[in-house]
């Protein structure tokens, strides 16, 4: 097993120092820096241009590269312009909301989903069945940022049940229990807006492959046995079933983590998917090949991941 | 049976609904591609369907004049809190100090707790209304301040001569790395340029005379100084002096635990979304009113709910396409000013030339170089329409270069070209733009193909649109407009193109852009010979005195300054190397319940006084 991470994280290295360098390439060739946005009546043209070569903003490409190798081996990854302070520190601050952001989507994803996808695989083609495919249709037609926006309307603003934005209460004293309350209270609703409607893939997958193993000949083998019905569903069927939502888990933990651009924004939530996005828009370079690192490593674990949860569940599957 | 009929009764109805929206996206991409021989009439409609479902249909007019900027004085409770929403897409960097500061988000978290010793009139010039006043000594070109005695900081330290001197010797550090340190108050003083080069140990312009007394010397005097040149923030040097200048913007005195000497101090700062302060009771101007400001992020996407509800009491500024659909929002009162800035359509008229570090103007050879045709282009487009049905009179026709924001130096005497499509025939046939090849559009006067290139930024959802009128308002008088490489350009790219590097894309003639412009009147950062942002690349002698004129201690007399500006205006107005489309409105809404406050500059009305009329926000 250990060998087996220790080989893959060896291939993968590679992979990840030609991600960087093909962020640094294409950053090259967009138009604009981070300083365009400063452009106006009162900034003297030669004050920026003065800034661009402080900066380094002039070097070509393979240069600047080359300096950012240097930092990280040094344990820098540089300053971000548009924020004024160190980029590990800076993405310190909003992975740490990312994570809890996540987490709670992911505990609600599997909370909603396994119950749900289990109850209409087994009872396929009745009322409920239909009930719960129903919902997993409309989850699939509705775009996250509206069904956010129309959540966080009625919870938030008319029924006032969450509060409407940031990820904690302004003016809580930090570390309190009252400031861990708050943040748990300000990432039900974005979390739950997630979750609903990311769990209907889990319904569908976790639904189809029930009804799958359900005509499997081993089910009647256990029902020949005289295996309660429980018992069948609970350690035959569903420890089959699970294998595909099990081998999907690194990726969804590594999506979540890149986070969720559109809650983000709708929820004024400090995340990781508005800081690129801003990132990229205002050419915060730093951060932008910073995070594209992050990311990167992040796919390259959570696939990782997979394929070790996957070998934990399914004996059959060996990781050589 | 019935089950597969309905099955291809809805593969047959989808396949419609492909169809439609097929159908759709083909009329837009027409437009401009390829509608060279489509005749006028048709045009048109579209047009005005275009523009019919853009902007609201019931089409209610509006006017600034309808607007206050002031709430009125109202019976304010004592205390009382306040929730001021910061509408933006991110978070807030969080780089809270004047000095280092590079964004509009923090700038407004900083107008709560610091703010300038310097106090503006309506007209943006230096008042003795502030923390300090000024005394201009004409013999030295040096201008006093002195200090009020009681200003002081939050953690009770005076705020000092050298507290003063102390933000420039940090502005002008080598290390410092913000884009502050051009404007007139540094480039006229006295050795800021040895201290810069590291050449000298502290600015020799600048003279401490006592505790609260401070001169700074200039090489010349310049009524810039004085409506807004001169750096009027100082900095805290109590808690700064430890810090070497490049760890100072990401330091906690600038980030965690800011200070200033506002109305209001900081109490807690949540990094990117809220900010909480309490009053400062010994604000020099007297004790603020309210006892506790909350100030936090608001999406633009749900400002609009988060005043309804109450959750907010007032915002910064408010999404201007959402405006009209909540000016009757019952629980809030609208504050409007005419904002500092206009959009503008402007000609490419020669190239930058890097080793001069000047315009090349090449009127000649370039494609717009005539001004009977650039001036036809100002006749030809309707912008009082185009600001009634795109922003519901919230924006309405520009004339000159200098916006009515700035009342004391906008000439509205001056005749500009207004919407007349004869006038633009007649100049076009004029100067020899005829359609010789009978192909719909004119060509140049040397009988060659014109067709005229237009880069527009993609901005908002009303860009295109935009966009796409303009282009036909110059299609009705014959000439052939196209968007540069057929779309339109994302920010970044649009100011490439136009040549913030000084590496002009010869393919732009003609571009849309907007400015906001500073307190300062003074055009020539935009418009100046020696100016990167002069994008038309145009210039002249005149213009070219006009413009030291207007910075020219004589000009120190306002009178003489405003005729200086107003020849100017007019000049630009004959010349068009660029034409003013829209001014604009700023739109500022707040609950109900606050009272004494006002948006615009120099209402004498000011933040400490802000008071609410009851505990709880008005929710109808």
């Amino acid at each position: 097993m250990w060998k087996f991470i220790v080989r893959r994280l060896l291939i993968t290295s590679p992979q990840i120092i030609f991600l960087s360098l093909l962020v640094f390439v294409l950053a090259s060739f967009m138009p604009g820096d981070a300083l365009t946005g400063a452009i106006g009546p009162d900034v003297k043209a030669e004050r920026l241009a003065e800034l661009r070569e402080e900066l380094g903003f002039n070097d070509p490409w393979y240069i600047q590269y080359k300096d950012w190798v240097a930092g990280i081996l040094q344990g820098s990854l540089g300053e971000s312009f548009q924020y004024k302070m160190d980029v590990e520190d800076l993405i310190w601050q909003r992975v740490i909301n990312t994570f809890w952001l996540s987490l709670v989507s992911v505990i609600f994803i599997y909370a909603i989903g396994l119950p749900l996808g289990i109850l209409s695989g087994r009872y396929n083609d009745t009322l409920l069945d239909q009930l719960i495919t129903g919902y997993t249709y409309i989850g699939f037609a509705t775009p996250i940022f509206i069904f956010g926006l129309v959540a966080l309307w009625i919870f938030g603003y008319i029924l006032g049940w969450f509060p409407t934005g940031g990820s904690v209460d302004p003016g809580v004293e930090s570390g309190s229990i009252e400031y861990i309350l708050s943040k748990l209270q300000h990432l039900l609703l974005p979390g739950l807006s997630i979750a609903l409607i990311g769990t209907v893939s889990t319904v569908q997958y976790l639904r189809s492959e029930i009804i799958d193993t359900k005509q499997k000949d081993f089910i009647l083998t256990a029902r020949a046995k005289g295996a309660s019905e429980r018992r069948v569903y609970n350690r035959h069927i569903f420890r089959n079933s699970i294998l595909p939502i099990a081998a999907f888990f690194g990726y969804e933990i590594i999506n979540l983590i890149n986070g969720t651009i559109f809650i983000e924004q709708i929820f004024s939530y400090p995340g990781m998917g508005q800081l690129f996005l801003d990132s990229i828009v205002i050419r915060d370079y730093t951060v932008v090949t910073a995070l594209v690192l992050l990311t990167g490593i992040g796919a390259i674990v959570g696939a990782l991941l997979s394929d070790i949860i996957l070998s934990l569940v399914d004996p059959r599957i060996r990781i050589k | 049976m019935s089950k597969s009929l309905f099955g291809k009764f809805l593969f047959v109805l989808m396949l419609a609904f492909v169809l439609l929206i097929a159908a759709c996206n083909s009329d837009e991409g027409g437009e401009d591609s390829s509608d060279n021989d489509g005749d006028d009439t048709e045009q048109n409609e579209s047009d005005d369907d275009d523009s019919d479902s853009d902007s609201d249909s019931d089409q209610e007019l509006y006017s600034i004049d309808d607007f206050e900027s002031y709430t009125g004085e109202g019976d304010a409770i004592d205390g009382g809190s306040l929730t001021f929403g910061l509408v933006s897409q991110s978070p807030f960097e969080g780089t809270l100090n004047w000095q280092f500061y590079s964004g509009n988000p923090d700038s407004q978290v900083l107008s709560w707790f610091d703010e300038s010793l310097l106090q503006y009139d309506e007209n943006y010039n230096v008042t003795n209304e502030g923390a300090a006043s000024y005394e201009v000594n004409e013999e030295d070109s040096s201008i006093t301040f002195t200090i009020e005695d009681d200003v002081k900081w939050h953690d009770g330290e005076e705020v000092t001569a050298e507290d003063w001197a102390y933000s420039y010797e940090v502005i002008m550090h080598p290390d410092y790395d913000g884009v502050r340190g051009s404007s007139a108050g540094f480039a006229y003083l006295e050795g800021a340029q040895e201290y810069k080069a590291g050449e000298a140990d502290s600015i020799s312009g600048i003279e401490i005379e006592g505790e609260k007394t401070i001169t700074f010397n200039y090489t010349e005097l310049t009524p810039s100084l004085l409506t807004g040149g001169v750096w009027g923030y100082p900095m805290a040097k109590h808690v700064f002096e430890d810090i070497p200048v490049e760890d100072m913007a990401s330091s906690p005195e600038v980030r965690e635990e800011p200070i200033g000497f506002g109305p209001y101090k900081v109490e807690n700062v949540v990094p990117g979304e809220s900010v909480t302060y309490s009053k400062f009771e010994d604000y020099w101007r007297g004790e603020p009113n309210l006892d506790e400001v909350t100030l936090k992020v608001v999406s633009p996407s749900n400002v609009a709910n988060a005043l309804e509800t109450g959750d907010v009491d007032l915002v910064d500024s408010f999404p201007a396409d959402q405006v009209v659909d909540n000016i009757d929002m019952p629980n809030v009162q609208w504050l409007g000013m005419t904002d500092l800035a206009y959009t503008y359509i402007g000609f490419k008229l020669g190239d930058w030339n890097a080793d001069e570090g000047e315009v090349n103007y090449k009127g000649d050879e370039m494609k717009m170089g005539d001004k009977k045709l650039r001036k036809a282009m100002w006749y030809a487009v309707d912008n009082e329409t185009v600001g009634e049905r795109f922003y519901n009179g919230l924006r309405w026709n520009g004339t000159t270069l200098i916006p009515p924001s700035h009342p004391a130096w906008h000439d509205d005497s001056i005749e500009t070209p207004t919407y007349d499509e004869d006038k633009a025939n007649e100049l076009l046939d004029d100067a020899g733009y005829k359609d010789t090849n009978d192909d719909g559009y004119r060509e140049t006067p040397d009988g060659e193909e014109l067709v005229i290139n237009f880069a527009s930024m993609d901005s908002s959802d009303l860009s295109e649109p935009l966009a796409n009128y303009y282009i036909q308002a110059w299609d009705k008088v014959g000439l052939n407009v196209q968007k540069l490489d057929g779309r339109l350009h994302e920010f970044n790219s649009f100011y490439d193109k136009v040549g913030q590097t000084g590496e002009d894309d010869p393919n732009v003639d003609v571009f849309m852009g907007a400015w906001s412009v500073g307190y300062d009147v003074d055009p020539s950062g935009l418009y100046g010979r020696d100016a990167l942002f002069n994008f038309t690349r145009w210039a002249n002698e005149e213009n070219d005195e006009l413009l030291a004129e207007g910075l020219s201690e004589e000009a120190f007399d306002t009178e003489y300054r405003q005729d200086v500006y107003s020849q100017w205006q007019e000049l630009m107005v004959e010349e068009v190397p660029v034409f003013p489309t829209l001014y604009r409105a700023m739109m500022v809404p707040a609950n109900e319940r606050v009272v004494n406050y006002d948006i615009s500059v120099g209402s004498g009305v000011y933040l400490y006084e802000l008071g609410v009329t009851q505990e709880e926000p008005v929710v109808e």
